[in-house]
């Protein structure tokens, strides 16, 4: 394999994929002063260990990749090596965009969820991944021979490269044997993106389960269903704003993921008998 | 179905969820649910929960409980009664709206100030008169850590409450905490039945700054109008004041009376006696709680109770199917069995979690002693539960210094399991018998409603009708083999004294 690189908006490979920022494979032979000091990264790049033993540090943690390993660097995160040089050996890298745009075959729902678990991803390297180092193979032949249907192929590739790495990263965060442990950090999740409109098969997949064994499971946890259960963290986190804080009730309706004033002040009635203004009235004014 | 047929409702309010169950006059069980809330650990030694969310996941299980099942079945609710869980700590501002999270308690932040108060002469002068074991767990210290190192919450609050005392003052809009659970916070006299001076002198608050006293009986609450019409309840449902878990589950198991014991082995575990007077230990071992003036429930608590089984599943057990923690833990409690008692010599202390009754160290930890290369990982299995019941009957052995036992009721998730209860049988060498626990918690909180609305002439009479559920009889064979592995088990835990605070020291 030869080094080569493909960049947006230089390569005519990539004219089809403007979703593809980076595609490259990099060998190096001998150590450059300076040649990868730490850095922020602005893009998503999935790296892969063909060869060589590298000294890395991801976001402020230190790492050590060998041959078969892999890594994700999300945008914003710190990436380079410690010494600020490239190691000898020989890499492969897919650079994309965020956006998870028209080209990728996955329905909205998965593609929120794929992003939702690769953003909390909290160990970003996992090892024994050769089915990816296939995959940058098939990538690689693909973007030089551009056959019939390779626009297709690429895409094809791309997604099943990020359910790859999607699914493995499941499976190293949860064990699949503390559910209370994993609950939890669902949990912190949920009141960290209240706001945000989940949907079930999302928390599902923050679990690593099926959205009915997820569904069933907490039920028989918590008593409710996860979008009930959901409701209790809203309307109690909700209860903390009227209380303390001089936010108007849309503005607290937003926050807390109701889609509206009118919304929040039905549920908020419903379950507590009194309506927001009466509530914060009644625990304000008091003497 | 009668057109309006009464019924009590019990709320209580456990360490990670809420239980409501409703029982008939008759205290035929009518219907229950739960609801779960979270126990937040941000930082070492910390465990906080959010009352808000307490609060609505109340009204919330309560009204769900009232329209699918009791409403339905045309009952009429003529009073509610609250349990709760012991220890909390929750301190809110002059409107009464609390000022961060409810401290519960398993919270060790106070240790610091614990050890040093523990051995002085003040602070033997607080547990004998307050009954409350000076530890992180106790009110007394966890106020007297914040006035050292959260001053601006200590002097912000206004009134340093329990979870249960805010839900009832959401509910009432009053604020008070019965003499049960206020006995367990180490701030009360368990003589005089009044807040304890020295205690609060030594926590630097005031009576102004702690909820009313009431007794368990106390009924004149009533629900705040907007609950009424939001769940429908009739003005004049009773607020029953209550009592604290641990007494409540002491009273539904039916042990009211000489030569009696209840263990409860749920996440943690306790022994616990009911008497008309205080168990005086010079080492400070045990609790003296109270439910009412006539009673007394004595006992020590245990960290590591299922939990320790738990962690042991979770880690080494195998999952068919994701998550299923019971599959799996009954898998191994099925190769266990197959091990001899004592198992073949292999012994382990529980003390994951470090250890309250009797040994009283948050240092100690755990150990696997006398491998062998005959060991199997069956025997493992074998030796973790053994392992966590030596504790338990560590416990009820401090206990029969002072009281003799005869009989044993036990409760708790795990003792519904077979295995465990005729362990605890041939360990104790008493016969045994079995209740379930949040059952007990519930039946407990009926018995006293029952008994405050004149169903009952005494609790003690009100005991008497409860069904004593099958006996598991102890194996003499098997109690020999297992006294001699827990002498070595008991001289272990006082000898390795120092090791722990080395290991734990290194850990930390």
């Amino acid at each position: 394999m030869n080094s080569y690189l493909f960049q947006k908006g230089l390569s005519g490979e990539l004219e089809l994929f403007p979703h593809i920022i980076e595609f490259g494979l990099k060998k190096v032979q001998t150590i450059r002063l300076s040649s990868f000091p730490i850095e922020r990264t602005t893009a998503f790049s999935i790296y892969y260990i063909w060869d060589g033993r590298y000294d890395w540090n991801i976001d402020g943690d230190p790492y050590i990749l060998y041959p078969s390993d892999l890594a994700l660097v999300l945008p914003g995160q710190t990436l380079g090596s410690p010494r600020s040089t490239f190691d000898i050996g020989s890499i492969s890298w897919l650079t994309l965009d965020n956006s998870h745009g028209s080209w990728s075959g996955f329905s909205p729902t998965e593609s929120r969820s794929i992003q939702k678990i690769l953003e909390l991803n909290a160990i970003p390297v996992a090892a024994g991944m050769k089915e990816a180092g296939r995959i940058f193979q098939q990538l690689t032949q693909e973007l030089h021979l551009q056959e019939i249907g390779f626009q297709t192929r690429v895409n094809q590739l791309i997604d099943a490269l990020l359910i790859l790495v999607t699914r493995q990263f499941i499976h190293q965060s949860h064990s699949q044997r503390d559910f209370s442990g994993s609950f939890m950090k669902l949990e912190q999740e949920l009141r960290k993106n209240l706001s945000h409109q989940w949907a079930v098969d999302e928390m599902a997949a923050l679990v690593g389960l099926g959205t009915t064994a997820f569904t069933e499971k907490v039920k028989s946890y918590t008593g409710f269903s996860p979008l009930n259960y959901l409701i209790n963290i809203r309307i109690s986190e909700a209860i903390k704003l009227l209380k303390q804080t001089n936010t108007n009730l849309t503005d607290i309706a937003l926050d807390t993921g109701f889609y509206s004033s009118q919304h929040f002040s039905t549920t908020f009635k419903k379950l507590t008998g009194y309506t927001p203004s009466q509530f914060r009235k009644d625990n304000t004014d008091k003497p | 179905m009668n057109s309006r047929q009464d019924c009590i409702l019990t709320i209580d309010l456990g360490t990670g969820s809420v239980r409501i169950f409703a029982f008939d006059l008759e205290g035929v069980f009518i219907g229950s649910m739960k609801g779960s809330y979270p126990t937040f650990h941000r930082e070492p030694d910390q465990s906080e929960q959010d009352p808000e969310q307490i609060f609505i996941t109340v009204l919330y299980v309560l009204k769900n409980l009232l329209t699918e099942r009791i409403k339905p079945a045309g009952y009429h609710v003529t009073a509610i009664c609250f349990s709760a869980a012991m220890h909390s700590v929750l301190p809110v501002d002059k409107k009464g709206n609390p000022l961060g999270n409810a401290i519960t308690w398993s919270d060790n932040r106070g240790k610091q100030e614990a050890r040093e108060l523990k051995n002085t002469s003040l602070g033997k002068a607080i547990y004998d008169a307050t009954g409350t074991p000076i530890h992180p767990m106790s009110p007394l210290i966890k106020i007297a850590w914040m006035k050292n190192q959260d001053k601006e919450r200590f002097n912000k609050t206004t009134r340093f409450l329990s979870l249960k005392s805010y839900i009832i003052q959401q509910l009432t809009g009053e604020t008070i905490i019965d003499y049960s659970l206020a006995s367990a916070t180490g701030l009360f006299n368990i003589h005089s039945f009044q807040w304890e001076q020295a205690a609060l002198d030594y926590a630097g608050v005031t009576v102004s700054r702690l909820p009313e006293l009431v007794p368990v009986f106390y009924s004149t609450l009533r629900l705040r109008g907007e609950f009424q019409s939001s769940l429908g309840l009739s003005s004049n449902t009773k607020i029953i004041a209550g009592a604290s878990d641990g007494c409540l589950a002491t009273l539904g198991a039916g042990v009211w009376g000489e030569g009696k014991a209840t263990i409860t082995v749920e996440q943690s575990g306790a022994v616990r006696v009911v008497g008309k007077d205080v168990l005086i230990d010079e080492k400070q071992r045990l609790f003296n709680y109270v439910l009412t003036k006539d009673y007394y429930v004595s006992g020590g608590p245990t960290n590591n109770g299922g939990v320790i089984f738990e962690w042991f599943t979770r880690e080494f057990g195998s999952f068919r199917k994701a998550f299923d923690l019971e599959d799996s833990m009954a898998g191994l409690i099925q190769e266990a069995s197959r091990i001899p008692a004592g198992s073949d010599g292999l012994l382990f202390l529980p003390y994951l979690l470090g250890e309250r009754a009797p040994i009283w160290n948050a240092n100690a930890r755990g150990l696997y002693f006398g491998l062998n290369m005959q060991h199997r990982q069956q025997h493992f299995i074998r030796a973790t539960i053994e392992g966590i019941l030596y504790e338990i009957y560590s416990i009820g052995k401090t206990l029969e210094e002072h009281r003799s036992i005869h009989t044993l009721s036990i409760n708790g998730s795990f003792t519904a399991y077979p295995f465990w209860a005729q362990m605890i049988a041939d360990i104790f060498n008493k016969p045994v018998h079995v209740k379930n626990n949040s059952d007990s918690i519930g039946l407990g909180a009926f018995l006293l409603t029952a008994t405050e609305m004149g169903l009952y002439k005494s609790l003690e009479e009100a005991t008497r009708g409860i069904d004593v559920p099958g006996m598991y009889r102890p194996d003499r064979n098997n109690h020999e083999v297992y006294m001699r592995l827990f002498r070595i088990f008991e001289r272990l835990s006082s000898k390795l004294a120092d090791d722990f605070e080395d290991i734990a020291n290194l850990q930390s």
